[in-house]
């Protein structure tokens, strides 16, 4: 039986087409439901109060008027919180265990009230007294003497002889390219309501893994993973921030254990700066040089940057430089100072999104100084197998995105020099740049349940898998239906529950790959199992057509269910996977306000199969738009006397406003990746933002002639 | 948040005695500022007098002025046809603040009464003089990117965020308050406002329990309308306080400029009237209007500037930015 | 596609409210006898008319008042989704906590509580305001519509019916801000009402038609951190000048200069 040719005979057709996101009714009439949404009776409330310092301990709580105020049912602090087991981002002294503090911000005592406003004030009222110790917050400072990463992901990457080459190399380049800390900030604040029933712990949490987020409350509640259940049908974004769990959602379920009763707990804006992780600051020197003709010979992309006190995380800026160009000598390096905020963690295109800022900008300075076109002095260097391990690839299309897209942009027009195109007051230029993400399968369950009235089939494809704004809800269905050879009208898709089989997480792209070819193999296997049962059908090798309802009636059953424990094709690890990009800007500088406008942008993507290209243009506009916000607008800044972040919410942290925003057009280029999974799905959410910031300053180059290389490129630094 | 007593205020004179016998009171209007820095902690009232019903919500032309009501709405100012044919300057100004909820919610006293984006003072555990006198100011060392370069003081390096003010200011505006014992007075725009000296905490020069009834803008102002610009300069698009704004009106008269009114943005503790530049322009020909001449009007404005450690970058965005505005406001007359 | 809805009914029968609730507290198995790509209106007649019976039935409860002491009670007696309420309240509850804590409206959206996202836009009055940055006790005599009561009779407003053609959000948590914005942008528009990047402040003009350039300006008091910007420009256009759009057409004309950068 050819699984290929058994979805080609479908009526029902839906996989690759632009199906409207089946759950948009109820995010346009306000019915959608986020964490706090849900309708929990005698709920009490719950604010968070935050330490302001950024080290040392807490030598005195003042919460006598706290307790008192009306209203207060509880105030928890280190003193009298239940004792926990923390681990990952839930250590550092997030879930009150300990009096020691490590960060300006860090979460210090809980209130919880019959309403919002008791609970809010009342958290107001808490003195705290500190013993402070020196903190470790000025970066310019620490970074001076920032040590090899003792993580052994960060351990230096040799390839050749990068010091020969590079010194023997032509045309070099040596320049730093700085990216600040960034937030996440997802228009929802990290919330959540808590209840316990007995030993067990339900919480209504936005969470992109949602068995990990399970995991992780039983851990810390000392639990076992099945008393706990994590309901998440709807996240109203998180780009990494609800990848892991945090301190806010353990210590909702503290309260709720505190004052037994359910808890609503919701980050403000201001504590979302440092409650669920950051982007930390990078620093890159990159080396480059290059024979006569343009030819690679030498990259060298060595980051400086910052942990927190309590973690090691540390973003792959240079992975981008291990495998985007064939460059026979190479070394990638990270440098690391600890520092007291709160722990850098995984941000939209973690590693690649900063790193290809610096390596493509360094590309864009290489060309211009070898008086070479950017787009064929990356074509030039294109690898034919990946560099960084020798592996083929499983498909590449990087040199189509950039045909494709450089047609689309009419980048033939572009002048090499810059300062050559002016519009009245604006200067225009234009930039390119390239981009990839791993594409990865991870194990994924999934159940399908079949309902037959008569004639008419109704199904349901069950998992715990996630949909933050991505289209999960809508792909799986569209699986579903075209597999089952059923009207999408038909398909229930449960998700974002941790009661139902064990999923993959919505991270690092590997939810669409993993979600679809789950859900395709349980309907396969729905209808294979169906066919072995049917007394007619000749047997599983006779597929064509599938007719599930002729299939369930013959069979003589009403009810049919089956489970799937999918895993990543075996050949997958053999070879190397991307989702590639190529981005075209073009950029509106007023000569005399420094102000930028991204006028337009041309975005082409090879990722595989297009499940469904409306959702998925809208994920590569959003990768777009978020690298727009790096590039010109975003960033975190940290007042280097006292930790704190003087940018606290959304008036001092700009992220892109609609009028920030131009014309962009996306596409995509064909891929039929027959290795990556079985379904040949690459992901498509982080790959969107790589490159995107590099496009942008290399077009503020062509349009000004600076070079601005510390992003972001507001007016000042035009000046 | 601390529990506070909320009024309807129906009579301004018992509004006004409240606000001042109870120094903890405050007026509420539309409330933009004023929930924000509650929430903040900033502002912590005990007692709200909601005066958004009283009736001071007119835009009227009278005798010679265009009387503008505090209580009438941001949106609806800007719209307003009075002002869109005498002081298109003033809804450009309008406009370029905060976004259309805002605006439709905000009046016009309020706009007028907003308090300094200065991260410092909004964030209750760091130093400000303005919120806690005595307390220090944690901008002077720090991140003061977006500062004051003129008429700070040892105390206080904040700036005044409106855009309405920088138009106002430009235009001659008269402030009309009312107070407790139903006196009423005017305030010339330019004295509104204040440097913070030592005491950064007054804002403006309002006695307690005073109230903005109105903001009058002479006729005389109009003659304007033709040549006048609101230039903002932000990090973003929109949605964004100034870097700089610059508010240029120059009156054209039998080929020179009759008069000329300069007022910058985000500069400074007040709008910044340009008096310096002003001198220069009046009674120029369009004929020598050119880049040289702008930009030496403009030169002799920023003399006195004095930026921080971070906010260098405004002496000279504010230099192109006023250029760029006188260039806006008179369009075609001058040959750049 | 049609085939595979129910019939529409004028009353919802006890089984379809039912159905009707585990729809909406759900996205389980009842929703596929509603959904469809091309009826998105057919399966808003049936939603709405299911909110309309909770919403109606929500306005006879008077909400429940919070014991802090007569000075700070304030009691407001306003209009919500066209249904009377009168409340008392603590004087500090915003307009966005009422609606959502008391009133259950939660499609209503906290994003930061302090006018600098959008997500919490309601109307007031027939005017879009921040329901964050508003009092309860503001509210008294007015007449605010939420998200939920966008959708007056037995369809969708064509706004909504736009946002899902054009894909104009993704997590949908700004979505309710952002149509409530949207549509009072168009009463703006019909006003004559101008922006930051109108061309000439003095020229009036009873109606106006809307560029892109103004669209943009006008939403960006709507943050959209997904970066749904291009769509929900483009779902605003359609309804704003009545001519349908392909959603995923190529934009930019070769043929023709950039858009007009204005600030």
């Amino acid at each position: 039986m050819s699984e290929e040719k058994t979805v080609k005979n479908r009526k029902n057709k839906f996989i690759g087409e632009n199906v409207n996101r089946i759950d948009g009714i109820f995010k346009v009439t306000g019915t959608a439901r986020f964490a706090t949404d849900w309708p929990v009776a005698n709920v009490a409330y719950a604010v968070i109060a935050k330490a302001a310092t950024a080290a040392g301990t807490i030598s005195g709580i003042d919460s006598a008027a706290a307790e008192k105020a009306p209203g207060v049912i509880g105030v928890i602090t280190h003193k009298n919180a239940p004792k926990l087991t923390p681990a990952g981002n839930l250590s550092g002294g997030s879930v009150l265990q300990d009096a020691k503090i490590e960060f300006f911000g860090q979460h210090s005592a809980v209130v919880v009230a019959e309403t919002f406003e008791q609970a809010q004030a009342a958290a107001e009222m808490i003195k705290f007294t500190y013993a402070k110790a020196e903190a470790r917050v000025n970066f310019d400072e620490l970074i001076k003497t920032a040590q090899k990463s003792p993580s052994p992901a960060r351990a230096d990457v040799v390839r050749g002889d990068f010091e020969k080459a590079y010194s023997a190399a032509e045309h070099k380049l040596d320049a730093v390219y700085e990216t600040p800390i960034e937030h996440h900030q997802p228009m929802e604040p990290h919330s959540t309501i808590a209840m316990w029933e007995g030993d067990n712990l339900t919480i209504y949490n936005p969470s992109q893994v949602v068995m990990g987020m399970r995991g992780a409350m039983a851990t810390v509640f000392g639990l076992k993973p099945e008393q706990v259940r994590v309901i998440t049908p709807h996240i109203g974004g998180g780009f990494g921030a609800k990848g892991g769990a945090w301190g806010n959602t353990a210590l909702a379920a503290m309260a709720a254990k505190v004052v037994k009763r359910p808890v609503k707990l919701a980050l403000t804006r201001q504590q979302m700066v440092n409650s669920v992780g950051l982007r930390q600051k990078n620093v890159q020197r990159m080396r480059l040089g290059a024979d006569a003709t343009g030819k690679l010979a030498a990259i060298a992309h060595e980051t400086s940057t910052h942990t927190g006190t309590t973690s090691q995380f540390v973003e792959g800026c240079g992975d981008v430089s291990a495998m985007t160009y064939a460059v026979p000598n190479s070394l990638i390096s990270y440098k690391t100072t600890a520092m007291n905020v709160i722990s850098p963690t995984f941000v939209r295109g973690p590693g690649k999104a900063p790193g290809s800022f610096a390596l493509e900008c360094a590309i864009d300075e290489l060309a211009y100084s070898l008086k070479m076109d950017p787009i064929e002095f990356r074509l030039k260097n294109e690898p034919d197998k990946d560099p960084a391990n020798g592996r083929p690839w499983s498909s590449r299309s990087v040199v189509e995105c950039l045909r494709r897209g450089s047609e689309m942009f009419g980048w033939k027009n572009r002048k090499m020099e810059p300062r050559q195109v002016r519009n009245g007051e604006f200067l225009v230029g234009s930039g390119v740049a390239v981009g990839s993400y791993p594409a990865r399968q991870q194990g994924t369950s999934a159940i399908a349940k079949l309902t037959r009235k008569g004639t008419d089939v109704e199904a349901t494809v069950e998992l715990a898998a996630s949909d933050l704004g991505t289209g999960t809800h809508t792909i799986l269905a569209q699986i579903a239906a075209e597999t089952l050879d059923l009207p999408i009208s038909r398909i229930s898709v449960k998700i974002g529950d941790s009661s139902l089989p064990p999923a993959a997480g919505s991270v690092g792209s590997v939810g669409a790959a993993s979600f679809s070819n789950a859900v395709s193999e349980v309907c396969l296997q729905c209808i294979s199992e169906l066919q072995a049962r049917s007394p007619k059908s000749s047997g599983p090798s006779d597929p064509v057509p599938v007719n599930v309802a002729e299939l369930m009636s013959e069979a003589n059953l009403t009810e049919f269910q089956t489970r799937v424990d999918a895993r990543p094709p075996a050949q997958a690890g053999q070879y190397s996977s991307h989702s590639f990009n190529a981005n075209f800007a073009e950029v509106w500088v007023n000569e005399q306000t420094g102000m930028i406008r991204v006028n337009r942008m041309v975005a082409v993507t090879g990722a595989g199969r297009i499940l469904n290209p409306k959702t998925t243009r809208s994920q590569i506009l959003g990768g777009c738009i978020w690298g727009i916000g790096m590039a010109l607008h975003e960033e975190s800044i940290l007042d280097p006397r006292w930790g704190n972040f003087v940018t606290r919410t959304f008036a001092d942290y700009h992220i892109p406003v609609n009028l920030d925003i131009g014309t962009i057009d996306v596409a995509f280029v064909a891929e039929e990746d027959k290795i990556v999974n079985k379904l040949g799905v690459k992901g498509v959410g982080e790959v969107g933002i790589v490159g995107v910031a590099a496009a942008v300053a290399n077009a503020v180059f062509n349009a000004t002639g600076k070079r601005i290389r510390k992003l972001p490129i507001t007016p000042d630094k035009l000046m | 948040m601390r529990p506070f007593k909320y009024t309807r205020a129906t009579d301004v004179a018992a509004a006004a005695k409240t606000v001042s016998t109870n120094r903890e009171a405050a007026f509420l209007a539309g409330g933009t500022n004023l929930l924000d820095l509650m929430k903040e902690g900033v502002a912590k009232p005990s007692e709200l007098v909601d005066i958004s019903g009283l009736a001071f919500s007119k835009i009227r032309s009278s005798g010679n002025v265009i009387s503008i009501g505090s209580t009438a709405k941001n949106s609806d100012t800007a719209n307003h046809a009075l002002i869109r044919r005498n002081f298109p300057m003033l809804s450009q100004a309008i406009l370029a603040g905060a976004s259309a909820q805002i605006r439709n919610m905000a009046t016009n006293g309020g706009n007028l009464m907003q308090r300094t984006r200065c991260t410092y003072f909004y964030d209750v555990n760091m130093p400000c003089n303005k919120r806690e006198p005595g307390s220090g100011c944690g901008a002077m060392e720090g991140i003061n990117k977006g500062h004051a370069i003129f008429g700070w003081s040892d105390k206080c390096i904040a700036t005044n965020p409106s855009d309405m003010s920088v138009a106002l200011m430009a235009l001659d505006a008269v402030v009309k308050v009312s107070g407790a014992d139903k006196k009423q007075r005017s305030i010339a725009f330019a004295d509104f406002h204040r440097l913070p000296g030592d005491t950064p905490e007054k804002d403006n020069t309002l006695e307690p329990g005073e109230m903005i009834t109105s903001i009058d803008i002479p006729m005389s102002s109009a003659g304007m309308a033709a040549n006048s610009y609101y230039l903002k300069v932000r990090d973003r698009a929109s949605y964004a306080f100034a870097l700089v704004s610059v508010a240029a009106a120059f009156e054209i008269k039998g080929g020179s400029v009759a008069k000329a009114r300069v007022a910058l943005g985000s500069v400074s503790h007040k709008p910044w009237r340009c008096d310096q530049a002003e001198k220069l322009l009046t009674g120029k020909s369009l004929k020598d209007l050119n880049d040289a001449s702008l930009r030496a009007a403009v030169d002799a404005e920023l003399m006195d500037a004095k930026p921080l450690e971070h906010n260098g970058y405004k002496v000279e965005l504010a230099r192109r930015a006023m250029v760029l505005a006188f260039k806006r406001a008179l369009k075609s007359e001058v040959v750049a | 596609m049609s085939d595979n809805f129910p019939e529409l009914v004028d009353e919802l029968t006890a089984d379809e409210a039912e159905l009707l609730e585990e729809v909406l507290s759900d996205l389980g198995e009842s929703r596929r006898k509603f959904i469809g790509q091309s009826s998105t209106a057919v399966l808003g007649a049936v939603v709405l008319q299911f909110l309309a019976k909770r919403t109606a039935l929500a306005g006879e409860e008077m909400a429940e008042f919070v014991p802090l002491g007569d000075e700070q009670a304030v009691k407001v007696s306003f209009r919500v989704n066209d249904a009377a309420k009168s409340v008392s309240v603590d004087s500090r509850m915003t307009l966005l906590d009422a609606l959502r804590e008391k009133l259950a409206l939660t499609g209503t959206k906290k994003g930061c509580d302090h006018g600098q996202c959008g997500a919490c836009t309601v109307m007031m009055d027939g005017r879009r305001v921040l329901s964050c940055l508003t009092l309860t006790a503001q509210c008294e005599g007015r007449s605010v519509t939420t998200i939920e009561g966008v959708a007056k009779g037995d369809v969708l407003h064509p706004m909504q019916t736009a946002f899902i053609k054009h894909d104009g959000f993704q997590c949908g948590f700004c979505t309710p801000g952002q149509i409530c914005s949207a549509i009072g942008l168009m009463h703006e528009a019909r006003n004559g009402e101008l922006s930051y990047v109108s061309k000439d402040m003095r020229k009036t003009a009873a109606s106006i038609t809307l560029s892109d350039e103004e669209i943009r300006e006008r939403m960006s008091g709507n943050l959209c951190r997904c970066g749904a910007y291009p769509n929900i420009v483009a779902a605003i256009r359609e309804v704003h000048t009545g001519k349908a759009t392909d959603p995923m057409a190529v934009i930019f004309d070769m043929s023709k200069e950039g858009s007009d950068a204005t600030v």
